[in-house]
């Protein structure tokens, strides 16, 4: 364990310094992400009020349904309205049902953050232990096994997966619902587990193949430093000198790229949820671009988006934490 | 530096490995089962309907294109008159209705004793709110331009309702099927999520992304419903709808948009695959303002060129009809006119010759890709070029396509689907995205809606739908089957897509 030296009350302040400069960092990106979804949906061509008539119907109509929906007023005007929303927590109402967009995001959460959580979680277990393991013995058959099973994750289109897996174990052998979430939601707590097992395997092989590469990497250079050939040669076995001083070397680039293997879950589940007809944020992101309800899809890429820049601080800090190198910095 | 190191496996690995089984185990044992049995119908059966439309609203008056008719109309909401299944204007909530001389005043008599579904009478006053309703401004129905030629509504007393039309109208009594004008019980909260109606099926929940569910209206007028309970499940992908099916979640799947889906279904008695008709027309559409697309010779070469039963079988193995104008056999205007420039390269070159492109003729499709628009450009392509059209594709996305083609005419030609019944008389627009502008044909589709019996209105849009084709205005390429599969043990449901709305009440399952 470190220890604070004489310095520590100035090493703190300058932690601190270093985390408001942070936090700063964060607000300035979730502005200009603010500001850019919003560009760029209205960038993008697709009218909801085309969308909603449908074809056939007068130019007059659009206009008037323009009118009512708002999108004909000064982009400016709207995009004001979506900030000073932001700024009070308030994410806007949705075009076509008129209900916050806030109310319907937090109806689709306990779908897609159990399937975004557990699929992470699987694949950090999965993938740290068999990512050493194929670093440790990669000469031997069991890592080039792994290495060859990690490189066919990755290069397996993850919609692909599902849909296989779907038809083999839910239509071929009747194991488990192809799709789907129990109408009452989680107080049907064996049906909704059930319903996610499909897809969190699916979402997990394909996560868990990526960190497998990343951890196999990582250990191999942890294997190629000099204090582990030290540690080897006072007497410690492999493991015993992997885990004293390999995994703490070697955390620091873990953590990272844990944290995008965490926001690469939550945006996993746009494909996924399509895939196993799950009622999450992924298909109510999906169907509302279809619709062009563009509060809707601005509420859900810009918490998205928030999610993955706050993940990015949490990753930050815990490297620091973790790695006492880094702290120096400002 | 390879070292020994065999000590021991990681525990890690092994818990992860187990932690895994164990999910997976724990899941096994919950599997559905939906044996198709033999037995007598089931009066409180559940019957699951697989849908890739999810309404984005159930505000009746909103959108031609939002997905509620399917699930809403002659379910939940009822009209004064209802579109069948086979194309004809039936009463509804109207027992019986009388016309003036002139064509211009509808008294409409209520049936008696109709009450919605939360038991308060329909009284003739709601019945007047709602057309008014779909005319207002907060109305955005793809109606609501053909309907605004009510001038005025009354109620003369509670069992009747007079309509006044600004001019004669045929189609009246067929717009009055359309979503917007069935009768919704006014002020019960938000009506972009709630509705109450007079239909067989009270909305009992709207589980937004997942699914909707009616239940039986147990005070319902008319004959109730074979099935206690409908729930559509809407799905986002075509593949997980019909795994589901597979996997017995859904005893229907209302519209099978590609034939190779099917395989998996035919020849196992536990499913049935019901082919009917629809109205969906898939349409090769020339912009015929412009250059050289303004030469009925070009065309009609156009025409000759294109081989409609290659795609059809291309696109649907079989099934579907090919189309010489643009009404489907259901619309009262029907007639066999695929004769008229039918396939025939050798006279396709002839009138490319005779318009001046003997050396053959360049030229752009815009097209929204899909599994069927895909099969029907490389088709096109290949049928075209045979007689010297060398086309290049530009596939678009749907906001573009609507931007460019539909708006801004900005094209010079596109593949497209047309869904709606009656849809010929656009046509008469020349303003259309097609820019057909005849004079004569125009004359005709307006004389047809102010024709003072339905047998006048017939024989105008019979010569319509003739003109159209001797012009070649569109090349129509074909009319879309309707396939639905379904699990054995049901039955009663429609087989044709010609309507909006898809009517559950006949529906039976066998226990």
């Amino acid at each position: 364990m470190w220890r604070r030296s004489a310095s520590g009350a100035d090493r703190s302040r300058a932690g601190l310094g270093w985390l408001l400069r942070r936090i700063g960092w964060l607000l300035g990106s979730l502005v200009v992400a603010a500001s850019a979804v919003f560009l760029l949906l209205r960038v993008l061509p697709g009218d909801p009020a085309v969308t909603l008539l449908g074809i056939g119907s007068s130019p007059e109509q659009y206009d008037a349904v323009r009118r009512q929906l708002g999108t004909d007023r000064p982009l400016l005007a709207q995009y004001v309205d979506w900030f000073g929303g932001l700024l009070t927590g308030d994410l806007g109402e949705g075009l076509f049902t008129r209900t916050p967009v806030l109310d319907q995001i937090t109806e689709r959460l306990p779908v897609t953050l159990p399937l975004a959580l557990s699929a992470f979680v699987a694949s950090a277990l999965v993938a740290v232990p068999v990512g050493v393991l194929a670093a440790v013995r990669r000469r031997g058959l069991l890592g080039v096994v792994l290495s060859g099973l990690a490189q066919l994750g990755i290069a397996l289109p993850v919609f692909w997966l599902g849909i296989l897996l779907v038809w083999l174990v839910a239509v071929r052998w009747r194991l488990l619902p192809p799709g789907g979430f129990p109408r009452v939601g989680w107080r049907d707590p064996g049906g909704a587990v059930e319903s996610l097992v499909l897809p969190v395997l699916t979402l997990t092989v394909a996560q868990a193949s990526l960190l497998i590469r990343y951890v196999r990497s990582a250990t191999l250079d942890v294997l190629h430093q000099d204090y582990l050939r030290t540690a080897r040669s006072l007497g410690y076995s492999l493991p015993r000198a992997l885990w004293r001083h390999g995994l703490r070397n070697g955390a620091a680039p873990v953590v990272n790229v844990l944290g995008v293997l965490l926001a690469s879950s939550l945006l996993g589940t746009v494909v996924i949820e399509s895939v196993f007809a799950l009622p999450g944020l992924g298909t109510l992101l999906l169907s509302s671009v279809q619709a062009r309800d563009l509060p809707v899809v601005q509420g859900t890429v810009f918490l998205m988006t928030a999610t993955v820049l706050l993940v990015g601080l949490v990753v930050d800090v815990v490297q620091r934490l973790i790695d006492p190198r880094l702290r120096g910095r400002a | 530096m390879p070292p020994a190191y065999r000590r021991r496996p990681l525990g890690l690995l092994a818990t992860a490995v187990a932690t895994t089984a164990a999910l997976l185990l724990s899941a096994c044992g919950g599997a559905t089962d939906n044996a198709s049995g033999s037995g007598t119908p089931d009066p409180d059966a559940t019957i699951t309907i697989g849908s890739l439309t999810e309404p984005t609203t159930l505000n009746t008056v909103k959108g031609g294109n939002t997905g509620h008719a399917q699930v809403l109309l002659r379910n939940v909401v009822e009209g004064l008159t209802v579109l069948t299944d086979d194309g004809t204007v039936e009463p509804l909530l109207a027992a019986s209705w009388d016309i003036s001389p002139d064509g211009t005043e509808y008294t409409f008599r209520l049936r008696p004793g109709v009450t919605y579904s939360d038991g308060t009478p329909l009284r003739a006053a709601d019945v007047v709110t709602t057309l008014k309703r779909v005319i207002s401004d907060e109305s955005t129905s793809a109606r609501k331009k053909n309907l605004s030629i009510m001038k005025e509504i009354t109620a003369p007393d509670d069992a009747t309702v007079r309509v006044v039309l600004s001019a004669r109208s045929q189609s009246f009594l067929f717009y009055l099927t359309t979503t917007g004008a069935a009768v919704t019980k006014p002020g019960v909260g938000n009506p972009d999520t709630t509705v109450i109606g007079t239909g067989p099926y009270v909305l009992s929940e709207w589980k937004k992304g997942d699914s909707i569910t009616l239940t039986r209206n147990d005070r319902y007028w008319g004959e109730p419903a074979r099935n206690r309970e409908v729930v559509y499940r809407f799905f986002t992908d075509a593949t997980a709808e019909h795994n589901a099916l597979l996997a017995g979640q859904l005893d229907l799947v209302t519209q099978v948009t590609s034939p190779d889906v099917l395989t998996q279904f035919e020849n196992r008695p536990e499913f049935t695959i019901v082919e009917g008709t629809s109205t969906t027309k898939e349409l090769f559409v020339v912009n015929n303002a412009i250059a050289p697309f303004n030469n009925v010779d070009v065309r009609r070469a156009i025409r000759r060129a294109t081989d409609r039963r290659a795609l059809l079988n291309a696109v649907w193995a079989g099934r579907g009809q090919i189309l010489g104008s643009m009404v489907p056999p259901t619309d009262p205007w029907y007639e066999d006119l695929t004769g008229i420039d039918d396939h025939d390269p050798a006279s396709a070159r002839e009138l490319l010759a005779k318009a001046g492109y003997a050396d053959g003729l360049t030229f752009t499709v815009d097209y929204v890709p899909s599994d069927s628009s895909t099969i029907i450009a490389q088709g096109l392509k290949n049928q075209l070029a045979q007689v010297g059209i060398t086309i290049s594709l530009n596939p678009v996305d749907d906001a573009t396509w609507t931007d460019k083609v539909y708006q801004r005419h900005n094209y010079q030609a596109t593949i497209m689907t047309h869904v709606n019944q009656r849809d010929l008389i656009w046509y008469g627009d020349p303003d259309f995205y097609w820019q057909y502008d005849n004079p004569q044909v125009q004359q005709w589709v307006a004389a047809s809606e102010t024709a003072a019996t339905p047998q006048e209105q017939t024989e105008l849009l019979r010569k319509v739908a003739r003109q159209i084709s001797e012009d070649a205005a569109s090349d129509w390429l074909y009319l879309n089957p309707a396939i639905k599969i379904a699990s054995s043990a049901v039955t009663g449901y429609q087989k044709n897509n010609t309507t909006d709305s898809f009517y559950v009440a006949p529906i039976s399952k066998r226990r």
